[in-house]
C-alpha cells in the first residue's frame, strides 16, 4: 500500500504539482520574520527582549561580564588588579594570559577578535531590530513603538561605548545592510559624540525604573542605566574625545562641553549633573557591601544595571568564582574549581594586606589564608594539610614553586550559591555591571578634576565599609576605586584616564614604545581588517 | 527467458573458468562454481563477463568505460569482520576506510578518493539494493548477507546519481535466493581481544621515587595501580549468522538472520547488532513482470565509551598510587583536585553513554518488459530509522550529575520510474536509459538534559531524579530536504571494441538558494578494448586490455543545512519581559539566499588489463578532479555582517591521484595456488582558493586556519594550533615552529629552542617563525592480500599501509613534559629527559608511514566424507587480528585520524586507544 502510494506521489509530483512548490523550504522549527512580528507584545519580544540575550553569556568572549575571554577579562586581566598565572600545566594556555598581563596581546589575539566581533553583533542586531521598528512605525499604529526605539538605541550606544573605550577607531555602522566596502572607521571623538547624542535622544522615552530589581523593568536599560553611561562617558571624555591618543597630550575635560537639560556643562559638570540624576531616582548606597553581590541581590538599592541570574531561567553564566578557586575550595561546596585568577602585589599593597590598617573589603573581596568550608570546618588538600591561600607568593609564572596551586588570594566578591550547578557557574547572584558607590566615586572624582571638593562622595563610601576618611585626591581616588571597586572590571578604564594604564608594575615590565599610550585602546583584530581593507590599525600596532 | 540467460551465463562462465579458474565441474550452481577455498585472482576485474549492475544501468564490465571496482564474497576480508567495512577495508584502491569498527569517527573517515568538500558530502554514496543509504545503515547490514559491493569512482557512472555520488559510491548488493533446492547454512565466530600495547607510564613506585628524589610532596595512597590496565579487560566477540533461501524457475526468497557482539576491551563498552533481512522475487505473466521485494531490519545497540580523550588521558595520567577500588572510608572513587583535566578513569568508566539505532528498510522493485527491448521499471524505497541517545554523567564526575536523553526520527522517502532501452544493431549495441527521481528525508527529534541529582542509582533512565532542566538543554526539531532529479544515459557499443556512454542528470535540491535550485550535471566516458582488434589477435598473452577515459561534473550541496538560504528566526535565549521569564527570537547566524551547487569536474584515464591467461591482471587509474564554487563557511567582516561566518561559494580545489591495482597467480596447480594483490594509491590534494568576491562582496577565508589543536592542562588557547588549512596547500598541513633542539633552562632542566625563522626576533604566531612542515594525509595508501591454498588448507593475510604524511605527537609533548608532575603522571622516560617545557614546536613531529599486518587467516575446509549428501560443506577456520605495525612513528600506533578534516586530523593528542589485537574462530557449514 505505500509503495503505490509512494509511486502516485512520485507521479503526482512530476505529473501535477510543480516542481517549484515540492522543491520550497517550509521550515517547522524556525519562523519567517514575519511571523515574529505579526502581533504588538511579539514586536516588544522580537526586536528589543531578545536583545537582552547577549548581555550575559555562557560561551567565551559572549556578554559584557560573567564569561571568559571578553569584554571583562580585556579590561582585568591587563591591568595592576588582577592576573591569571601560569600554575605548571594549567593556565598556560599558550601564553594567552602571560600575554594579557604583559600587555603582549597583538594583533591576532582570537579573545580580541572575538570580543570585537561580539560587540558588532549586538550592534548589528540593533540595528536590524530599528529598521524592523521603523518599518512597523510607517506600516501599523501599533503603540509604544517609539519608546521601543529609545531602547533599542541606547542599548546599542551602551556597545559603542564599549567599543570607543576599547578599540576607540572604530567604524560607526547603523544599518544592517551596508556592503563592508563603505564600513570605515570614524575618529574617536566622532564615536564619542554620537554615544552622548544617542543615549540624550532616548532618554525622555525611557523608563524611570530600578531596573536591578525584579519586575517589568529587571534586567532593561532605563533611564538611571542611560544616565550612568552618560556620567561614564564624561568623566572618560578627556580619553574618548583624544583623537590621537599616543601624542602625549589629551584635550582638557574642563574645555570639553555637553548640553545637558539645556545647559551648557563641561565634563566634570555633566558627570555630577548626570549623577545626581541617578540620585535623585532613589538610588543609594546599600547599608552593607556584600547585600550587592548576595544571592538575592535583586533588592538592593545600590544596584543600577545587572545581569539577571537564575540558574533555572536563564543561560547566563558566572564563571569567575569558578575560574578563581582552588579545587578543594570548590569541592568544599559541592561545587567546580579551576584554581586561576588571582589579586596582583599591587592590589594587595593598595588594600594593604597583611598590616593592621587592611582595608575591610579586602574580605568581601578575596580569599586569604586558611580556608572554611560551610560546616566551619578547615578545607583540607588531597594530601591532608589545610589549603591555605598565600597572597604575596603570587607571581605571573608559578610553575615549579612550592606555591604553584595555592598562590594568590582569591576571588570573593559575590557570595557562593551552594545550590548553584554546573560547577556554581550557574547561581543565582545578579552579575552587577553598574552600582551606586561607583556614582558616588565620580561624582567625587569630578569635583576633584573640576577644582573642588570631593571628599564627601568618596568618604560615604568608605564609611559604609568602617574605613576611616580620606582626602579625596586624584591618587587616593584611584586607589578607591580599586578598593571599592575590585573586580568589577573598571580598572582598566580607570588607569587609562589616571594616565596609569601604560607604567611599569610588579612583573609587569613596560614594553619598548609604551609610554606613548598605544597599548591603551587594543589593536583593530588583523583577521578583521583583512576582511575589510577600509579598516587600518591603531597607531603603535 | 530467465532460464535462457542463466545458460547464457553458465556458458560464459564455463569458457571463462575453463582457462582461467578452477572449478569443481560436480557443482552445477552458477554462483557457487567458486569452492569456498578458491579466491579469484583480481576479485574486482576477475569475473568481467558477469551481468551487473552499475548504478541504474546494467551491463557487464566490458560495456563499461569508466572505473568500477567489484568485490565479491570471496574478495572480502577474513578475520574479524563485524560490519561490511570490515570486510572492504584495503581492498580497493582509492577507498580508505579506518579501522575502528562502526563508530562514529570511523563511519566518518570512510573516503573515496580523498576529501574533495571542505564543509561537508564528502562521505561516499550507499547504495543497498538500489535503497539510498548511509555508511550508518550499511555498517548494520550483518556482512555475510552481502553478495557483493561494487564501488563507483569516476564521473561516468557515479554521475548516475548526479549529487549524490559526488563523493563516490559504494554499492551493496545482497544475497538473494537461488533456483534450485533449499539450502540453510551457518557461519559464525568466537574470538577474543586484548589490549598489547599501552603508555609507558611511571608505576606506582617509580612515580613515589621521583618525589623523593626531587623533593615534591605528593599525595601517596601507598598503592602500585596501572590504571591504563585497569580500564581494559579482555575483549569478546561472537557472531553468529543463519540464512536460508530457495526458489523455483519463477520465485526465490532468502532469509536471514544475524547477531553480532562485542564486547569492547575497554570495559563497559559494548555493541549489540541484531540483524534481518528478505529477498523475494517473483516473475509473472510469462516475464513480463518482475517483482523484487526485500526487507530489512535491524537493531544496533551500542554503549560507548564517552570522551575518549578524558579517559585515556585520564588513564594514562592519574596518580598511580592510587587504590583501583573505591574509597574504603567513603565508599567513593578517590580523585585528585589539582589534575584538573582529568578525573579518577574508574570513576569515569561509570559515565554511561549508550545509543540505539533502529533501522527499518523495504523497497518493492516492479519491471515490465514491455518488448524484448524495453523495460519500464517503478522503484520505491521507504527507511525509517530511530536512533536514542542516551548519556548519564554520575554525581562522581559531575558536579551534580546530568542526564541526556535524546530521539532522532529519519524518514526517508525515494521513488523512481525508469525507462530502459537495449537494443543490438549488428555490430552496434545501444542501451538507453530515462529516469525521473524523487525523494524526501524527514528528520525529527528531541533531547532533554536534567541535571541536579542526589542518587546516581537511576543513571538516565529517569529523569525526575534530577531536579533541573536547563533551557538551552532541551529542544526539538524538524526539517524536510527535498530532492528531484531526471536522468538520460546512453551506452553505445560498437564491435564490443568501442564504448561510449553519456550522462546528462539534472538535480534540484529544496535546500539551496531560491535561484539555483537546479543543477545540470552531464558526464561521458570512452573506452577501447583492445583485445577485441584484430592486430591484437597475435598478442595472445594479452587476454584483456582496454583503456578508458572520461569527463564528468558533479554536485554537491551536502554542505547546506536545510533552511539556512532563508533568513528565520528561531528561539534565542530567555529573559526577563515585564517580570516574567520569556523566550524571544532572533537570528542566529547570517543567511545567504544564493547559496548554488558546489561543482566538481574529473577528468579520469585508465586501463585494465590481463595477460598469461590472467595470471597478472593490472588495473591503472589516474583522475584530477577540480572542486569549484566551493561551499565553505566563510569569514565575512563583521560589521556590516552580525555574524563572522556565512556559508557561500567560493574557492577551489584540486584532487588528482593515481591508482594501480595488480593481481599476480605465480603458482596455480591443482593442489596448491598463490595469489598476490596490491592495491596502491597515490592522492594529492591542494587547496586552490578560499577567497574572493562573492556577490561583491569580499570574502575569505583567514590565511591560517587552525583545523586541529592540542588541548588538556595547559593547552587551552594561545599556541596549541598544529594543523592548518591555508590556501596554496594540500588540506590539512603541520605549520609550526621549527625546534633546534633541546637547550638547559638554566635550572637543570631542558627546553625546546625554537629557531628565529624570519630573524626578527622569536614569535610564535601564525606568519611568524613557523613553517610548513609536512602534510597530515598520507600520499600513499597501499592495500594488499597474499592467499595461499594447499589442497583444503588455506590462509590469507592482509596488509595495508600508508606513507608520506606525518604525525603530531601531543601525547609525548604532554607527558614528556616533566612541569605537569606530580598532578599529572609522566612518561618513565621523562624524568631522565628532565624536558620542562610543553612548546609545541616540530620537535614531536614525526613521520606517520606504516604498513600494518590487518589479518591473518588459516582456513580448513573440512572433507565431509558421507556426510556429504547431507552437508554440502564444512569449514574451520582461525584469524588473528591486528598482528603488527611496522611504523618508525613513537607513539601509540601511527593508526590515528589521517584523512578526515576534524579537530583530530594529524593529531595523536592523548586520546589513542591501547593497540589491541584479536584472535577469531570461525564456524561455517551448509545445508
Amino acid at each position: 500500500m505505500k509503495k503505490i502510494s509512494l509511486l502516485s506521489c512520485l507521479f503526482a509530483c512530476l505529473a501535477f504539482l510543480s516542481c517549484e512548490d515540492y522543491l520550497k523550504e517550509n521550515p517547522r522549527d524556525q519562523l519567517d520574520p514575519e511571523g515574529g512580528y505579526d502581533t504588538p507584545a511579539n514586536v516588544y519580544l522580537n526586536t528589543v527582549a531578545t536583545l537582552y540575550n547577549y548581555i550575559g553569556g555562557f560561551q567565551d568572549s559572549q556578554g559584557l561580564q560573567g564569561t571568559y575571554r571578553g569584554v571583562y577579562d580585556l579590561n582585568t586581566f591587563t591591568t595592576d588588579e588582577a592576573m591569571l598565572p601560569t600554575r605548571g600545566g594549567d593556565w598556560y594556555d599558550g601564553g594567552f594570559w602571560q600575554g594579557l598581563f604583559l600587555h603582549k596581546w597583538g594583533t591576532n589575539s582570537d579573545a580580541i577578535q572575538a570580543t570585537w566581533e561580539y560587540l558588532y553583533k549586538v550592534v548589528v542586531l540593533s540595528n536590524q531590530s530599528l529598521e524592523i521598528l521603523g518599518d512597523l512605525r510607517r506600516k501599523t499604529g501599533y503603540k509604544d513603538l517609539d519608546r521601543y526605539e529609545a531602547e533599542v538605541r541606547a542599548l546599542r550606544a551602551m556597545y559603542y561605548y564599549y567599543l570607543v573605550d576599547m578599540f576607540a577607531r572604530v567604524p560607526l555602522v547603523v544599518s544592517s545592510s551596508i556592503p563592508v566596502k563603505e564600513v570605515r572607521q570614524s575618529d574617536r571623538k566622532e564615536i564619542f559624540e554620537f554615544v552622548v547624542k544617542e543615549l540624550q535622544e532616548s532618554l525622555p522615552l525611557l523608563y524611570t525604573a530600578h531596573s536591578n530589581s525584579k519586575g517589568d523593568y529587571y534586567g532593561r536599560i532605563t533611564k538611571p542605566v542611560a544616565y550612568f553611561l552618560l556620567a561614564k562617558l564624561a568623566l572618560n571624555a578627556e580619553v574618548f574625545t583624544d583623537n590621537d591618543w599616543t601624542d602625549g597630550s589629551r584635550p582638557d575635560g574642563r574645555g570639553i562641553y555637553f548640553r545637558v537639560g539645556g545647559q551648557r556643562m563641561n565634563a566634570w559638570q555633566t558627570v555630577m549633573a548626570y549623577c545626581d540624576s541617578i540620585t535623585d531616582l532613589n538610588y543609594d548606597l546599600s547599608p552593607e557591601y556584600e547585600a550587592n553581590f548576595a544571592v538575592f541581590n535583586e533588592s538592593s538599592n545600590e544596584n543600577i544595571f545587572t545581569i539577571p541570574m537564575d540558574k533555572g531561567l536563564y543561560a547566563n553564566q558566572m564563571q569567575y568564582l569558578f575560574r578563581s578557586r582552588h579545587y578543594n575550595h570548590a569541592k568544599a561546596y559541592g561545587l567546580g574549581g579551576e584554581n586561576g585568577s588571582s589579586a596582583t602585589v599591587e592590589a594587595l599593597r593598595t588594600f594593604a594586606y597583611g598590616t593592621d590598617s587592611v582595608d575591610t573589603r579586602f574580605y568581601y573581596n578575596y580569599y586569604a589564608g586558611t580556608l572554611y568550608d560551610p560546616a566551619g570546618n578547615v578545607i583540607r588538600l588531597d594530601n591532608g594539610a589545610p589549603l591555605v591561600y598565600l597572597p604575596w607568593e603570587i607571581k605571573l609564572d608559578l610553575s615549579r614553586s612550592p606555591a604553584e596551586k595555592t598562590a594568590g588570594a582569591r576571588m570573593r566578591k559575590y557570595e557562593i550559591d551552594k545550590t548553584g550547578t554546573k560547577d556554581g557557574k550557574l547561581s543565582d547572584n545578579d552579575i552587577v555591571l553598574f552600582r551606586y558607590a561607583d556614582v558616588l566615586l565620580m561624582i567625587s572624582e569630578a569635583k576633584v578634576r573640576n577644582g573642588e571638593n570631593g571628599d564627601e562622595e568618596m568618604n560615604r563610601v568608605r564609611f559604609r565599609s568602617g574605613m576611616l576618611p580620606r582626602p579625596a585626591t586624584l591618587e587616593n581616588l584611584l586607589a578607591e576605586r580599586q578598593l571599592e571597586l575590585a573586580w568589577e572590571g573598571w580598572r582598566r578604564q580607570d588607569l587609562v584616564r589616571f594616565g596609569q594604564f601604560t607604567r611599569p608594575y610588579t612583573d609587569r615590565p613596560q614594553l619598548p614604545n609604551e609610554s606613548n599610550g598605544y597599548t591603551t585602546v587594543f589593536p583593530i583584530p588583523e583577521k578583521v581588517r583583512s576582511l575589510n581593507p577600509n579598516l587600518t590599525q591603531n597607531t603603535g600596532y | 527467458m530467465k532460464e535462457k540467460s542463466l545458460i547464457y551465463m553458465r556458458k560464459i562462465l564455463f569458457l571463462f573458468a575453463g582457462s582461467v579458474l578452477f572449478i569443481n565441474p560436480a557443482d552445477g550452481q552458477v554462483l557457487s562454481l567458486l569452492p569456498d577455498t578458491i579466491k579469484p585472482v583480481v576479485p574486482d576485474s576477475g569475473l568481467i563477463e558477469e551481468s551487473i549492475t552499475v548504478g541504474y544501468a546494467t551491463g557487464n564490465q566490458r560495456t563499461l568505460s569508466g572505473s568500477v571496482n567489484r568485490i565479491n564474497e570471496t574478495g572480502m576480508n577474513e578475520g574479524l569482520v563485524s560490519t561490511p567495512l570490515d570486510a572492504l577495508r584495503g581492498r580497493v584502491s582509492g577507498v580508505s576506510i579506518p579501522a575502528g569498527g562502526n563508530s562514529a569517527a570511523a563511519l566518518a573517515a570512510v573516503r573515496v578518493r580523498g576529501t574533495t568538500s571542505l564543509t561537508g558530502g564528502n562521505d561516499p554514496l550507499v547504495i543497498v539494493d538500489g535503497v539510498f543509504a548511509d555508511l550508518k545503515l550499511l555498517s548494520s547490514i550483518y556482512p555475510a548477507d552481502i553478495e557483493n559491493f561494487t564501488i563507483l569512482k569516476d564521473a561516468s557512472e557515479t554521475a548516475q546519481y548526479g549529487s549524490r555520488g559526488a563523493s563516490g559510491v559504494i554499492e551493496v548488493t545482497t544475497k538473494k535466493g537461488k533456483q534450485g533446492a533449499f539450502s540453510i547454512g551457518y557461519d559464525g565466530s568466537f574470538g577474543v581481544e586484548a589490549a598489547y600495547k599501552s603508555l609507558d607510564m611511571l608505576s606506582g613506585d617509580g612515580f613515589r621515587q621521583l618525589a623523593k628524589e626531587r623533593d615534591i610532596a605528593i599525595l601517596d595512597l601507598g598503592n602500585q595501580t596501572d590504571f591504563q590496565k585497569e580500564i581494559t579487560r579482555l575483549g569478546f566477540v561472537q557472531n553468529h549468522h543463519i540464512a536460508f533461501g530457495g526458489g523455483t524457475e519463477t520465485s526465490r526468497y532468502r532469509a536471514s538472520l544475524g547477531f553480532v557482539e562485542r564486547e569492547g576491551v575497554i570495559r563497559h563498552t559494548k555493541t549489540r547488532n541484531f540483524t534481518t533481512k528478505l529477498n523475494i522475487t517473483q516473475h509473472a505473466f510469462d516475464g513480463f513482470l518482475v517483482v523484487d521485494l526485500g526487507i530489512f531490519g535491524s537493531l544496533l545497540k551500542n554503549n560507548n565509551l564517552n570522551d575518549p580523550q578524558k579517559m585515556f588521558y585520564s588513564a594514562a595520567t592519574f596518580n598511580p598510587t592510587f587504590p583501583n577500588h573505591t574509597s574504603t572510608e567513603t565508599g567513593r572513587w578517590d580523585n585528585t583536585t589539582t589534575a584538573s583535566q582529568t578525573t579518577n578513569p574508574l570513576a569515569w568508566l561509570g559515565v554511561k553513554d549508550d545509543d540505539s539505532n533502529a533501522h527499518i528498510n523495504t523497497h518493492l522493485k516492479l519491471l515490465f518488459n514491455l518488448s524484448k527491448h524495453l523495460t519500464i521499471t517503478a522503484f520505491g524505497s521507504y527507511t525509517y530509522n530511530v536512533i536514542d541517545n542516551a548519556q548519564y554523567f554520575p554525581t562522581t564526575v559531575w558536579g551534580h550529575g546530568q542526564a541526556y536523553r535524546g530521539e532522532r526520527k529519519i524518514e526517508a522517502l525515494l521513488g523512481n520510474l525508469m525507462l530502459s532501452y537495449k537494443k543490438d544493431f549488428g555490430a552496434h549495441q545501444l542501451n538507453l536509459l530515462g529516469l525521473a527521481e524523487a525523494q524526501k528525508s524527514i528528520t525529527s527529534g528531541f533531547y532533554t538534559t536534567v541535571t541536579d541529582f542526589n542518587t546516581d542509582r537511576f543513571g538516565y533512565d529517569n529523569l525526575q531524579a534530577g531536579a533541573t532542566r536547563l533551557w538551552e538543554g532541551t529542544g526539538s526539531y524538524y526539517e524536510e530536504p527535498h530532492l528531484a532529479s531526471f536522468l538520460a544515459r546512453v551506452n553505445y557499443v560498437y564491435g564490443g571494441k568501442y564504448i561510449a556512454t553519456v550522462n546528462a542528470r539534472a538535480d534540484a535540491s529544496s535546500k539551496v538558494g531560491a535561484n539555483n535550485k537546479w543543477g545540470f550535471f552531464p558526464s561521458a566516458s570512452v573506452a577501447w578494448v583492445l583485445t577485441e582488434e584484430e592486430f591484437m589477435e597475435g598478442a595472445s598473452w594479452v587476454n584483456n586490455l582496454k583503456l578508458r577515459a572520461g569527463y564528468g561534473l558533479y554536485g554537491n550541496q551536502d554542505a547546506i543545512d536545510s533552511y539556512i538560504s532563508s533568513q528565520l528566526m528561531k528561539p534565542n535565549g530567555v529573559v526577563s519581559v515585564n517580570g516574567t521569564p520569556t523566550v524571544t527570537l532572533g537570528t542566529i547566524r547570517n543567511a545567504n539566499p544564493d547559496l548554488r551547487w558546489e561543482v566538481k569536474r574529473t577528468f579520469s584515464a585508465g586501463l585494465d588489463a590481463g595477460f598469461l591467461a590472467n595470471r597478472l591482471i593490472l588495473t591503472l587509474d589516474y583522475y584530477n578532479s577540480r572542486t569549484d564554487d566551493m561551499l565553505y563557511s566563510y569569514d565575512v567582516s563583521v560589521p556590516p555582517f552580525a555574524y563572522n561566518k556565512l556559508l557561500a561559494n567560493l574557492g577551489s580545489m584540486r584532487n588528482s591521484g593515481v591508482e594501480l591495482g595488480i593481481g599476480v597467480t605465480p603458482l596455480r596447480t591443482r593442489d596448491m595456488e598463490l595469489n598476490m594483490n596490491v592495491n596502491v594509491t597515490f592522492q594529492r590534494n591542494k587547496l586552490l582558493s578560499l577567497s574572493g568576491y562573492y556577490k561583491e562582496q569580499y570574502m575569505s577565508a583567514p590565511e591560517y586556519t587552525s583545523i586541529s589543536d592540542l588541548n588538556g592542562a595547559g593547552f587551552h588557547g594561545g599556541y596549541n594550533h598544529i594543523v592548518y588549512q591555508m590556501v596554496g596547500q594540500p588540506l590539512g598541513v603541520f605549520y609550526l615552529p621549527k625546534s633546534t633542539g633541546l637547550v638547559s633552562d638554566g635550572n637543570g632542566g631542558y627546553r625546546y629552542e625554537v629557531a628565529d625563522l624570519n630573524g626578527n626576533g622569536v614569535s610564535l604566531e601564525d606568519g611568524e617563525d613557523r613553517y610548513i612542515a609536512g602534510q597530515a594525509m598520507p600520499k600513499t595508501l597501499l592495500g594488499s592480500n597474499i592467499s595461499f591454498r594447499y589442497k583444503r588448507f588455506d590462509l590469507s593475510l592482509q596488509v595495508n599501509g600508508a606513507f608520506g604524511h606525518k604525525i603530531y605527537n601531543g601525547t609525548s609533548l604532554s607527558y614528556m613534559n616533566m612541569d605537569i608532575f606530580p598532578d599529572y603522571n609522566v612518561l618513565r622516560e621523562a624524568p631522565s629527559r628532565n624536558i620542562q617545557d610543553q612548546t609545541a614546536t616540530d620537535y614531536w613531529l614525526e613521520k606517520g608511514d606504516y604498513i600494518n599486518f590487518d589479518y591473518l587467516t588459516l582456513g580448513w575446509n573440512v572433507p565431509l566424507g558421507k556426510l556429504r549428501n547431507y552437508v554440502r560443506n564444512l569449514r574451520l577456520s582461525v584469524s588473528v587480528n591486528n598482528l603488527a605495525t611496522i611504523t618508525g612513528y613513537s607513539g601509540l600506533t601511527p593508526m590515528i585520524n589521517s584523512s578526515i578534516v576534524n579537530n583530530t586530523l594529524g593529531l595523536d593528542d592523548k586520546r589513542t586507544y591501547p593497540v589491541v589485537r584479536s584472535y577469531t574462530m570461525g564456524l561455517s557449514f551448509n545445508f
